[in-house]
């Protein structure tokens, strides 16, 4: 796999966390999944990606 | 036997020769491209989110959208200071309006150790302990140590931030975590020779005091478990190669460093090749100035470095005074693009003394005194003022085997001296005292004393 195909890999892995999270009723789950959407984001970070400062920047304000 | 072969990492992985090679060996154009972007969205955050910065961007005239270049954020940028932070927390405690984030987000509080003043809080959001802990990995990951490792904290889990990101970072490589919280230095090497860790986290004078105190015990640490020893919090064995060779002798092991900042970053991972430490570009930007005329230097002069974090998002640091004195390499034979600080921090500049026209660095004078036969590592730099003159005096114990020879004293003083005055051009006085006389210390060793007036030194320690 190239790195270009990994970060693909990873973006979309965040987009399916972000779905997850999205109006999530149990605070066990959505605090996983922050943390798993946390370490998907440092992994763009340490493959020298272009991406916010924090993950919760991309969040935005809904739910 | 089980279908699935478990393993922390899988054979590839394992044997890569870096951490994260794809950032460790990225061209600086690219890196500085990474860093230009970084850093402005830093600033954005910064003004958005930190009252204390947008006090601060206001002040300048700054907005967001001014910083075009690396040029500009280090032009237009204010530079903070350690005191600039510590003021404002100690009108608003715990942190002030220097916190950039709501306090649920703070999952972490360390501190400055203050030894000699207000020890400056450090919030941590759990996404700064991952940032944090993982430059530590860098650096053991180029020394060798792999999942499988175990580490012994020879350390009591205070406030102090390095070790903590240490430990950070060792569950992120995988490994063994022994604590040796609450134990004395007895009790640490028997824990040592009980539970059989291969890597030790200490200081470096505390992992010399614990070979000292082992072989009163009638204990060889060399022949211990221990294969690496790995260090921070004050000079070692970059920055002193005497030091690494009394460490690798007493544990038998291979001796590592990292250069660390507690509210910063564990910022620089030591260089394999044992000369320097690299800057984790990942973590932390960095460029350096002449102190006195407040302008850039060029790669290979020694200038005071200037720093700014992306691993503390809680309370961010832009343009940071260090005051540590560096001499920064673009180009390393390990391999790294990472920025080399080589020797490490060659000395600070509130601690830099001028005698007669020549600049003294506390490591240079530390370097030589490691050399003197007699001469041993309980020492300490009394920096004092005197008909306009910066004075630095040494004071030293005796090594035990001449500790009943007060003859012999005088003559490793002498030899001190002359091997100082021959390598700086400079005589200081150097004076022998007591056998136990000077203080010990668990954490960081103080090494200098200064006792100029308030004006010609830095109230606040790091």
């Amino acid at each position: 796999m190239t790195t270009e195909d990994r970060v693909a890999c990873v973006k979309e892995a965040r987009k399916l966390i972000l779905s997850a999270m999205r109006g999530c009723d149990s605070p066990q789950i959505e605090a996983i999944l922050r943390s798993a959407d946390m370490e998907l984001h440092w992994a763009l970070w340490s493959l020298g990606e272009a991406v916010s400062l924090r993950p919760e920047l991309d969040y935005g304000n809904s739910d | 036997m089980a279908s699935v072969q478990l393993s922390v990492l899988g054979p590839k992985a394992r044997a890569s020769r870096f951490w994260n090679k794809a950032t460790e060996t990225m061209p600086r154009e690219r890196l500085d491209a990474l860093h230009l972007h970084r850093l402005r969205g830093l600033v954005q955050y910064a003004w958005d989110f930190s009252p204390f910065y947008r006090k601060k961007f206001d002040e300048a005239g700054l907005k967001p959208q001014d910083i075009r270049s690396l040029e500009d954020f280090k032009r237009k940028v204010p530079l903070t200071d350690k005191s600039d932070f510590i003021h404002l927390q100690q009108e608003q405690p715990p942190y002030g309006p220097t916190l950039a984030l709501p306090q649920e987000f703070v999952t972490h509080h360390s501190e400055t150790s203050g030894t000699t003043g207000v020890p400056l809080g450090i919030p941590f959001s759990m996404v700064d302990t991952v940032r944090y802990g993982e430059s530590w990995v860098y650096g053991f990951w180029g020394l060798g140590i792999r999942p499988g490792d175990s580490f012994y904290f020879a350390f009591g889990w205070g406030n102090f931030a390095g070790f903590w990101s240490a430990y950070w970072g060792a569950r992120r490589l995988g490994c063994r975590v022994i604590s040796g919280g609450g134990l004395d230095t007895k009790g640490h090497i028997q824990a040592i020779l009980r539970l059989k860790p291969t890597v030790l986290i200490s200081t470096p004078t505390f992992a010399l005091r614990m070979a000292a105190v082992a072989a009163e015990m009638g204990v060889d640490l060399a022949n211990s478990s221990i294969k690496f020893t790995y260090h921070a919090g004050e000079p070692g064995p970059t920055a002193l190669p005497a030091m690494r060779a009394q460490l690798e002798k007493a544990w038998g092991a291979k001796a590592g460093e990292l250069l660390g900042i507690a509210e910063v970053d564990a910022m620089a991972p030591g260089c394999p090749n044992g000369d320097g430490v690299h800057l984790n570009e990942m973590n932390v930007y960095a460029w350096q100035l002449d102190p006195k005329t407040g302008r850039e230097i060029a790669e290979g002069e020694i200038g005071e470095n200037i720093v700014t974090s992306y691993a503390n998002t809680a309370q961010p640091l832009l343009n940071y005074r260090t005051h540590d004195l560096v001499r920064r390499r673009s180009k390393c034979s390990c391999g790294r693009t990472w920025a080399k600080f080589e020797g490490a921090v060659l000395g600070r500049t509130d601690f830099m003394v001028t005698v007669r026209g020549t600049n003294v660095y506390q490591t240079a004078v530390e370097n030589l005194l490691a050399e003197v036969p007699g001469v041993s590592m309980h020492y300490e730099l009394v920096l004092t003022r005197e008909a306009d003159n910066d004075v630095m005096t040494v004071r030293f114990e005796p090594e035990k085997a001449i500790a009943h020879r007060r003859e012999l004293w005088e003559k490793a003083a002498s030899e001190a001296a002359d091997r100082i005055h021959a390598a700086l051009h400079v005589r200081l006085e150097v004076k022998p005292v007591e056998p136990g006389s000077l203080p010990r210390y668990e954490l960081k060793t103080k090494r200098i004393v200064d006792q100029r007036p308030k004006e010609f030194r830095r109230a606040l320690d790091r």
